[in-house]
């Protein structure tokens, strides 16, 4: 039995006096989908947020692969950061509205491979079609593009540091329906591909109900329960 | 009789060397009484009719066609004339709830605000308002009016916009996507509201949104729109439960619901329409004659509908 | 370009202006006013950097014999107590206020960026002490302030310069401050940090460029009012030497003959009057240009 990639264990979080979270357990397979369910308020982003290491909890350990995140050096986070990857709500500010959408897209592996122009347009260009994009597309400004495709997009770059768990924050909730099958889908194929384990938060129990392996529901500032969905696994 | 009748309408944006057809040739009425939904993608079009038709596009835009609201075509009255009618006669319930109301201002000032301009009596007004908000679901509007708009959630201030925009008696409401970015709660209630805002009320509206589920519950019947064009017309219940129109078909197939199976490909560059029918790219059951002839609107079963392949059958 | 229309209307929820490169250049050409200003900021430029060419006669050469002159053939705009010649005294007078204006203009720029940049983006103790002396710069009423520096300073070109940035740049910090916070919340930036970029790379790589057509706008604005400053001082004497041609000071000395002599007022009045107007026409125009919520309009 291996180690999930994920598991959040007794994790709190308050403002000041203002509490918004308590004792929040929960693990991730490799290959798995979580949901997870609230209401809006409900902590559900700020939750997120701490996996990827953007807020720091008030408690609780975060394990990826077994060791805490929260209690790691800097050197050691770094090394561990590009492997847990987020994804947000709003497309109109996901991406830098002041850089090309391939700009965008190679930000990361610019970071992190030290590749060359050359090779960095080949494999942006690898990207974009594993996610359904047209070469045209990564010429456009984001201000050019619809909320599907810059979703698109930040799939593409999150994908280049070939993450093992993706934070989904409501990825399609500001997406028309068709679209939000699209990506959806997209997510899945993806899963399918490379093993990545999702974290999907949301505030549609359909839509959760559909593309996760299990249900977590956040009520009240914590977990009341986790729920299997029993789907078939080879869709 | 129809309230409004909206004749060949079509929108153009310039934009640099291009020009964008946002809308093309659409023909629709709009009974006395009746609720129509426009429901589409986002760039289908569908908002730009919207506000094409109280003449609030921006300066680029490029109408022609006729809107007929009572016999009357608001394309060629004179400003003063269509000021008396905006607002008044026909109401638009913006977007962005959250945008709609000045943040620094207290309820109560906003709602008297609207009389003001108008040159209604204050007191009077707000009565009326305040009646009406009882009606229109919000508990204890008097504390209410005491509270700024960020005090609200997005559910209270959409019904609170609601109550603005009725508190003239439009002969109109036209709702632009009510339900964008709502969560399900606050979504289900304006379900309520707008079903209340019909039945109560009798209002005529014209329903611009991409929520099949409130234009399921809500609309009479329901205009689906596809890279500017009306593809399919008819009852809200047909339109949505046995769509005719093979890109209806898809959006009800890509609800969670009804599987999640998301449409193949993108909607096509409004610079540069595709020959022959717009969604042949994207239609399993295209054929030859797709790519080759545009289709027109024919009558199908009762209702209306842009499609060869229904011609076919 | 699918979606031209649901853009505009996604960008009045924007908070960031959309126009930049071409876009930009496109719109200034657009606008008449700007076009005017531009040409006319041009023309100022121009006249000043090649104004030792330009100028019919020496500005510092006394001639007493032809004092207090009416406009002549021989002297365009006339001559000042001391028969020294205006308009070469305005062409060199327009370096000096330009010149001075650009060192108050960038070093405001570069100190208030570098400052409102580090307040905003690394917030904590570092806000809470940048923001407590930029309030105390702001505090002052600003001419008294920069009279109170000149004073101790004394006056000169440099001096003057120092002076007037250490008025102005704390405007450009607190405005930096605020574009930084609300840039810094943006998901881009998240996902930058996630992405693996350190401080400095989100600093220079995007926040820094989101931030500063808003930055541009307060300079453009700004240098109409370093302008007047500059002005202002000179005319109340501890601007700049007796000696340096300065437009305020041209003022202050000419405001004795007003009577008989009106034109030494006149046109160093107008001279300032003009590159004010121009730099208030240009920082409008690129607010509402810059400004998503500023386009568009009733086809009435």
């Amino acid at each position: 039995m291996s180690l999930p990639i994920l598991a959040v264990n007794e994790l709190a979080m308050s403002f000041g006096t203002l509490e918004v979270f308590r004792s929040v357990s929960f693990s991730v397979a490799r290959g798995e989908t979580l949901g997870l369910f609230g209401k809006s308020g409900s902590g559900k982003t700020t939750i997120g947020k701490c996996i990827v290491g953007l807020e720091r909890p008030t408690g609780g350990e975060i394990r990826v692969q077994g060791a805490n995140i929260l209690n790691m050096g800097k050197k050691e986070f770094r090394k561990l950061r590009p492997k847990i990857q987020i994804i947000f709500q709003h497309p109109e500010t996901s991406l830098d509205p002041r850089m090309k959408a391939f700009e965008n897209l190679i930000e990361p592996l610019k970071l992190h491979s030290g590749l060359k122009q050359d090779a960095l347009l080949k494999w942006g260009e690898e990207l974009a079609e594993l996610t359904g994009l047209r070469p045209e597309h990564l010429a456009r400004y984001p201000i050019q593009l619809s909320g599907g495709e810059i979703q698109r997009i930040v799939l593409a770059r999150i994908m280049a540091l070939s993450p093992d768990f993706i934070v989904a924050d409501e990825p399609t909730s500001m997406l028309d329906v068709s679209v939000q099958a699209q990506i959806l889908r997209l997510m899945q194929k993806l899963q399918r591909e490379t093993g990545v384990s999702y974290l999907l938060i949301s505030h549609d129990l359909e839509v959760l109900r559909k593309v996760c392996h299990r249900i977590a529901y956040l009520d009240n500032g914590t977990i009341t329960s986790i729920e299997n969905i029993k789907r078939d696994v080879k869709r | 009789m129809s309230l409004l009748e909206i004749k060949d309408l079509s929108v153009e944006f310039s934009a640099r060397e291009n020009t964008v057809k946002a809308v093309s040739h659409v023909f629709f009425k709009v009974r006395e009484g009746e609720t129509l939904g426009l429901i589409g993608e986002s760039g289908s079009g569908k908002s730009v009719i919207g506000l094409a038709l109280l003449r609030l596009l921006p300066a680029n835009a490029n109408v022609s066609g006729t809107v007929l609201f009572q016999g009357q075509d608001l394309f060629s009255l004179r400003p003063s004339e269509l000021r008396k009618i905006r607002g008044k006669r026909i109401s638009l319930m913006p977007q962005n709830p959250a945008g709609a109301l000045n943040p620094v201002l207290k309820n109560r000032l906003q709602i008297e605000e609207v009389f003001e301009e108008r040159g209604i009596d204050k007191k009077e007004g707000m009565k009326k308002s305040l009646r009406l908000m009882k009606k229109l679901l919000l508990r204890d509007p008097e504390k209410l009016c005491d509270l700024y708009p960020h005090q609200l959630s997005g559910g209270m201030r959409q019904r609170l916009i609601a109550c603005m925009s009725l508190s003239f008696e439009p002969e109109l409401m036209i709702a632009d996507e009510p339900t964008k970015g709502l969560d399900p709660e606050a979504k289900e209630g304006a379900v309520e509201l707008f079903t209340k805002i019909k039945n109560d009320y009798g209002k005529t509206m014209l329903l611009i949104t991409h929520d099949l589920d409130l234009a399921l519950e809500v609309c009479d019947r329901i205009a689906v729109m596809y890279a500017g064009e009306i593809v399919e017309l008819d009852k809200a219940s047909k339109v949505l439960n046995a769509p005719s129109h093979p890109y209806t078909k898809g959006l009800v197939r890509a609800q969670p619901r009804n599987g999640l199976v998301p449409l193949s490909g993108q909607s096509p560059s409004r610079i540069s329409l595709p020959e022959g029918c717009f969604f042949h790219e994207r239609c399993r059951y295209s054929n030859i004659e797709c790519f080759r002839k545009h289709p027109e609107m024919k009558n199908h079963n009762g209702g209306w509908i842009r499609c060869h392949f229904q011609s076919l059958q | 370009m699918d979606n031209v229309f649901t853009n505009r209307l996604r960008k009045k929820n924007f908070s960031l202006p959309e126009a930049y490169g071409s876009q930009f250049v496109k719109r200034v050409f657009q606008r008449k006013d700007m076009l005017f200003a531009l040409a006319a900021l041009l023309l100022f430029a121009g006249l000043s950097i090649f104004a030792p060419l330009l100028s019919p006669y020496d500005p510092n050469a006394i001639d007493l014999k032809n004092k207090n002159l009416n406009p002549s053939e021989e002297h365009l705009l006339g001559t000042d107590y001391l028969g020294r010649d205006l308009l070469s005294r305005i062409l060199i007078g327009a370096r000096t206020s330009l010149s001075i204006a650009s060192g108050v203009v960038l070093i405001s720029l570069f100190l208030g960026t570098a400052t409102g940049c580090a307040a905003g983006y690394y917030g904590g103790f570092v806000d809470e002490s940048i923001s407590r002396v930029t309030d105390i710069f702001l505090s002052f009423p600003s001419v008294i302030f920069a009279l109170t520096i000149m004073g101790a300073l004394g006056a000169g070109v440099f001096n003057l310069m120092l002076a007037l940035s250490i008025v102005h740049w704390a405007k450009y910090a607190r405005m930096m401050r605020g574009q930084v916070l609300s840039i810094k919340k943006q998901e881009f930036v998240l996902s930058a940090i996630t992405g693996g970029a350190g401080d400095f790379y989100i600093i220079r790589k995007h926040i820094v460029p989101n931030a500063i057509a808003t930055l541009f706008v307060l300079a453009t604005i700004d240098f109409g009012h370093v302008i007047l400053s500059i002005a202002t001082l000179s005319f109340l004497g501890i601007g700049l030497p007796a000696d340096v041609p300065e437009w305020g000071a041209m003022l202050s000395a000419g405001k004795e003959f007003m009577r008989t002599a009106p034109y030494q007022t006149i046109f160093p009045g107008l001279a300032i009057t003009f590159i004010v107007i121009i730099f208030s026409i240009l920082g409008d125009g690129m607010r509402d240009i810059l400004d998503p919520n500023h386009e568009g309009g009733e086809i009435d």
